[in-house]
């Protein structure tokens, strides 16, 4: 065993597998440096044909995998020289994106086609991960016209287009009409923050609801929501870069939150899921997206109304903040497969497909022209969702726009609404972590 | 007092045989004198040998070495580019709030699952030890969870702990009161990850502690029975100490596995409020939310070095004094 030669071979087997790693440990990112990272370029399609086949990830959004098998199935009808693969890519939107950054990173089995959430798409955006759309909207023709255009906007930065609106929803105001009748209370939402306040008593009285009303569950949810509530009192988590978390009236807005849990003790905070708590009856209303409604309307023993999101002291409208997900096409794989992607987005973009996905799944159709007769007479709620769009506000830079901000606007949010911390310090020490979070990931990256 | 000379109680000077010098030229023609049995042999250990080695470069020692290359960069997931940073990301953890935090939630986590885990193992160990009916039964039930997957469990007990509709829930509402917000509320969420933990982990503790109980010397106790010692003092005196090699092994296990928990972390609570041990926190900083590879590489880093440092004391200590026979 201690021959020399042994040992030498063994050494040479070592230094071998040492060098190889050392050489691999040199793979991974650029580290040359140079000049601030700029946005990817915007691909000339001259001349390009659609490649015969394509990977398309999705998470499936509101249980959407039927709808999607049939839109492609639609397409592919269609379209018999292009195959889409429909690709699992995680079961919500940070699993999909966990997966597509992996992709990204091992530079290998990227789709042409990803579904990309609102808190999600601009990082990517940053990361050169995606490329803009202009180019391909233009020559494949899409009618931006008939667009809803906050649904489009909400995908523009830099002036240049980065996604399409898919699976796009906003909050409602779900509430139980059995219990509001019961109440003696009107069969609508409340206006306003301070009238439900004076309803809440009321519902606890006549239920044996644990809660009148349940917040949604914090992660991942916290930050989108609660917007409603800042922008009621005037307030909001940022104004463009500016960072105003611990403004006076996000203090007034969140300080009503907390005293509703803990003062007043009419509102709860969903651990899950709030349209499944609402759902099962623990609460007698709930904000939740409406890529919700469906389920809810499937599983609640009740009649089940929805409504506009209350508005505040300040503001009645625009009081919804845009939510979901669109669909952008990654920029490290072939033109001809990005083409193809692009003529697949076409196509589930258009009036009678956004109408088909949205009667299976309740989100928003997302063409102006969608033909929606047939699915709001059979589920009419829908209909208040759809109105409800056009008093929408964009979401917060702050919330959309700052890897982890969410994260950390949960954080918060559970130790106001679990901890009764300080409203007015946790907002300000959320307020450094958000700008620490720009100054180092984002600032940067933007060039200026 | 004698002076004692020194000088003579030096051994005396041992004289060598000639050693024969072996030139270069020499050793080569050994080498070549290599029987055809040997080489053989020598082929034969490299063909088992080279697959597993190849193998634990690649998937092992390779990564180690990525991951502590890109420790050294500032790096956002997904992005082509980076910038060499040194030991900035180490600087960063070490001088932010993140490191008493995600340490302190570590230390904890460690120590009440470990602890937990150890104490009522040994507990179940001495029930399970006597000679009642059904301890078959309970033996296969209480190593079961052990086996079961972390995020079947997980999603189990989140049923369970639901302030809404969990059976803890309703328990807490037939005594007319509301029911702890386990999963919101992050210290409370940590007590919860603690709890199922130690739920799913105490039955491999039980099953090692068994064994150790069950190859204690019999003659031993007989004895110390005759001396009139009861239970408590034949378990205090004579099994405890007896036991220690065990339980020394199943702390350091215990201990590695503890620092490891990844499963039950992220499905109970995904948001990591509260519960981000130094494993679940890596993974947050990279795919979680922040995407900062770089920063999320230099904490798997320390992660290495604590788990090495373990590892090295059970190397030291537990290998002389665990009797594997």
């Amino acid at each position: 065993m201690n021959s020399p030669l042994r040992r030498r071979q063994f050494l040479g087997l070592s230094a071998a597998a040492a060098v190889t790693a050392a050489l691999a440990a040199c793979g991974g990112p650029s580290t040359s440096g140079g000049s601030a990272p700029q946005a990817a370029a915007d691909v000339d399609f001259t001349g390009v044909k659609p490649a015969a086949s394509f990977d398309f990830w999705s998470n499936h959004p509101g249980q959407s995998e039927d709808a999607e098998k049939k839109l492609i199935a639609a397409f592919q009808a269609k379209h018999p020289d292009i195959k889409v693969n429909l690709v699992t890519g995680g079961k919500d939107y940070e699993e999909i994106a966990q997966k597509f950054q992996a992709a990204q990173a091992a530079k290998s089995d990227l789709p042409a086609l990803v579904v990309l959430s609102d808190v999600w798409w601009f990082r990517y955006y940053m990361n050169k991960s995606i490329i803009p759309l202009d180019g391909l909207l233009k020559q494949l023709d899409f009618q931006l016209d008939d667009f809803q255009k906050t649904l489009v906007d909400d995908y523009g930065y830099d002036s240049k287009q980065w996604a399409m609106p898919y699976a796009r929803s906003t909050p409602l105001f779900y509430y139980n009409k059995d219990r509001f009748a019961a109440a003696g209370l009107p069969d609508r939402a409340p206006k306003t923050w301070a009238e439900f306040a004076e309803w809440a008593p009321k519902l606890k009285a006549v239920s044996k609801a644990q809660y009148s009303f349940m917040y949604p569950a914090l992660a991942g949810y916290a930050g989108w929501t609660l917007q409603n509530n800042l922008w009621g009192e005037g307030g909001g988590w940022s104004k463009e870069w500016d960072f105003t978390t611990d403004s006076d009236a996000n203090v007034k807005a969140l300080q009503f939150v907390q005293d509703s849990v803990y003062k007043d003790n009419w509102a709860g905070v969903s651990s899950k899921d709030s349209a499944v708590d609402f759902a099962a009856g623990i609460a007698s209303a709930t904000l939740a997206s409406t890529g919700s409604l469906l389920t809810v309307l499937k599983n609640a023993k009740f009649n089940v109304g929805v409504g506009f999101m209350p508005g505040g002291s300040v503001s009645t409208s625009p009081v919804c903040p845009t939510g979901g997900a669109g669909l952008g096409i990654p920029a490290g794989v072939p033109k001809e497969q990005q083409l193809a992607a692009a003529t697949f987005l076409k196509f589930v973009t258009e009036p009678e497909n956004t109408a088909l996905f949205s009667a299976a799944t309740g989100y928003m159709p997302t063409r102006k022209s969608a033909d929606m007769s047939a699915v709001l007479a059979k589920t009419p709620q829908i209909k208040i969702a759809m109105d409800q769009l056009t008093v929408t506000h964009k979401q917060d830079n702050a919330r959309v726009f700052l890897p982890g901000a969410d994260q950390e606007m949960a954080k918060t949010a559970a130790a106001i609404l679990t901890q009764k911390a300080d409203v007015k310090s946790s907002l300000t020490d959320l307020k450094g972590k958000l700008e620490g979070i720009y100054t180092k990931d984002v600032k940067p990256k933007l060039g200026k | 007092m004698t002076h004692t000379d020194i000088s003579r109680r030096t051994a005396p000077p041992v004289t060598e045989p000639p050693r024969a010098s072996v030139t270069a030229p020499e050793r080569r023609s050994a080498r070549r004198g290599w029987s055809p049995r040997r080489r053989r042999d020598f082929l034969i250990f490299l063909a088992f040998a080279a697959p597993n080695l190849l193998l634990i470069a690649v998937f092992t020692y390779l990564p180690l070495l990525n991951n502590i290359y890109y420790s050294t960069l500032d790096w956002t997931l997904g992005s082509p580019d980076a910038a060499v940073v040194g030991l900035g990301n180490y600087v960063t953890f070490f001088t932010s709030d993140d490191a008493p935090r995600v340490l302190g939630t570590t230390a904890v986590f460690m120590l009440f699952t470990v602890g937990g885990s150890m104490a009522l193992g040994l507990l179940v160990a001495l029930a399970l030890n006597t000679k009642a009916r059904g301890t078959t039964f309970a033996r296969a039930a209480v190593f079961a969870p052990y086996v079961l997957s972390g995020v079947g469990v997980g999603l189990v007990w989140l049923f369970i702990f639901d302030p809404g509709y969990g059976v803890l829930s309703w328990i807490f509402r037939s005594f007319g009161a509301k029911s702890p917000e386990w999963i919101n509320d992050p210290q409370l969420a940590l007590v919860m990850v603690i709890v199922v933990y130690v739920w799913k982990n105490l039955g491999y503790c039980a099953v090692v502690f068994l064994a150790g109980l069950q190859s204690l010397p019999t003659e031993v106790m007989e004895a110390a029975s005759l001396d009139g010692a009861n239970g408590v003092r034949r378990f205090l005196s004579i099994s405890l100490p007896l036991l220690s090699p065990t339980t020394f092994f199943l702390l350091i296990t215990t201990m590695l596995s503890s620092l490891q928990a990844f499963d039950l972390i992220r499905i109970m609570t995904p948001l990591g409020n509260g519960t981000s041990t130094l494993i679940y926190e890596a993974y947050l900083q990279a795919f979680g939310a922040y995407n900062r590879a770089g920063y999320s590489a230099a904490i798997s880093v320390v992660l290495f070095a604590i788990l090495l440092v373990v590892t090295v004391l059970q190397l030291r200590f537990v290998e002389k004094k665990v009797h594997y026979a």
